[in-house]
């Protein structure tokens, strides 16, 4: 009638499988708080609380719920979650529905669904390309005018 | 020279035969050697460590998990080569390490595949299959940067080493294989859901980790490879490349 205690219930490490199963490097549990810089080498799933920096090469997944009050560095990341921090990501940055994100965002690939709160500046690595072009071509286009009006000085004169 | 540790459950009538068959297929390859039987009070290490001041060059572990984890627990102190012979139920060391179950396992130990075994190490004693320390209000410190506490309270604590850690949450199912270099922690804290607040274990978190510090104000039972104790504060740690070990081609590592 009663289950049995989790004491008397230790953790079933050979339950058996019947399809293939999903291969995770790091999980935060919903009611886990981690406190301190966080890295991982792999995946990270954050479902519970993180008190510092989040740094992984590979995919970071915020679900709803969850909490970042730092900075995060990652490869990818999936933001479902609350991020109260800068958040750097070297390819695609995913905002869902339920995302809070209050800090500036650096990524390659942007997006954002409807319904996500974001509150700082935003700022993709193409685009510092597209500035320095814009730059140059402005210069040139200096250069180019000032010579001639120095043609046009000189055959008035 | 070989020497075989025999545990005592192998005593029992219904292992004489496969006994019978591992000892002809050893026979055969000519690795024979001095059978040691294992009493419940024998000390592994003091064996160990005569039969190695004796010439002996490989120690054979026959018997299950429990015979595995009591012998090389105490052995890894020992530069000497380890085998296997998988006998009877709960196997499931064998498998990660790709040794069959009963005489097929004369064929690997005869073919001499030999690999470094990390194993795990706290509080001056290695395990190699797994540590538990049951749901208590503990708190965790993950290689001197982070530190890991529940909500809630209490958390259950496993930390896998040869063993696989196999979960099926809701959505999703994990599988840790062992041997990658870290050491897996799981941890399930203990919540209090529905009408009657009944206790029940939250999804698993997962920390790969090279060095941990588990500390309570109140002692908690540490298991680790079936011997039970009470600590207050252990420092888990992997021990890399601490063992020679024979294994199969079709190892999990």
């Amino acid at each position: 009638m009663f289950p049995k205690p989790p004491s008397d219930n230790p953790m079933s490490l050979h339950e058996s499988m019947s399809h293939s199963p999903d291969d995770v490097e790091t999980v935060v549990g919903p009611s886990v708080v981690v406190e301190g810089d966080f890295a991982s080498e792999g995946n990270i799933l954050v479902k519970g609380t993180v008190s510092g920096n989040v740094k992984t090469a590979r995919l970071l997944t915020v679900e709803v719920g969850a909490k970042i009050m730092a900075n995060v560095k990652a490869g990818d990341a999936v933001i479902a979650g609350e991020v109260r921090g800068n958040v750097k990501v070297e390819q695609q940055l995913e905002l869902l529905a339920s995302a809070r994100v209050l800090g500036d965002i650096q990524c390659q690939v942007l997006v954002v669904a409807g319904g996500a709160l974001l509150q700082g500046k935003v700022g993709m690595k193409g685009l510092e390309n597209v500035e320095a072009n814009d730059r140059r071509r402005l210069n040139r286009g200096k250069i180019r005018s000032e010579d001639d009006t120095s043609e046009t000085t000189e055959m008035t004169a | 020279m070989y020497v075989y540790l025999y545990d005592n459950f192998l005593r029992e009538k219904r292992f004489a035969t496969v006994l019978k068959l591992v000892e002809t297929r050893l026979t055969d390859y000519g690795i024979a050697g001095k059978i040691v039987r294992l009493q419940n009070f024998t000390s592994s290490e003091g064996l160990i460590a005569e039969e190695v001041r004796r010439g002996a060059k490989t120690i054979v572990v026959v018997g299950n998990d429990s015979t595995f984890a009591k012998v090389l627990s105490r052995g890894a102190a020992y530069p000497v080569l380890y085998a296997f012979i998988p006998i009877g139920p709960d196997n499931s060391i064998a498998e990660v390490l790709g040794i069959p179950v009963g005489e097929a396992a004369a064929d690997t130990l005869a073919r001499r595949r030999k690999i470094k075994l990390d194993v795990g190490w706290f509080n001056n004693r290695f395990f190699v299959s797994q540590l538990h320390i049951p749901p208590h209000p503990i708190a965790i410190e993950y290689d001197e940067r982070f530190r890991v506490s529940s909500k809630s309270g209490r958390m259950e604590l496993v930390v896998c080493n040869l063993q696989p850690f196999r979960w099926r949450g809701p959505k999703k199912e994990y599988i840790v294989h062992p041997q990658d270099g870290k050491l897996e922690a799981f941890l399930r804290p203990v919540i209090r859901t529905g009408w009657l607040r009944r206790e029940q274990f939250e999804d698993p978190s997962i920390f790969p980790f090279e060095e941990m510090v588990v500390s309570s104000p109140k002692p908690f039972i540490v298991e680790a490879d079936g011997k039970v104790s009470k600590e207050t504060k252990i420092t888990i740690k992997l021990a890399r490349s601490r063992i020679d070990m024979i294994v199969g081609k079709e190892r999990k590592f």
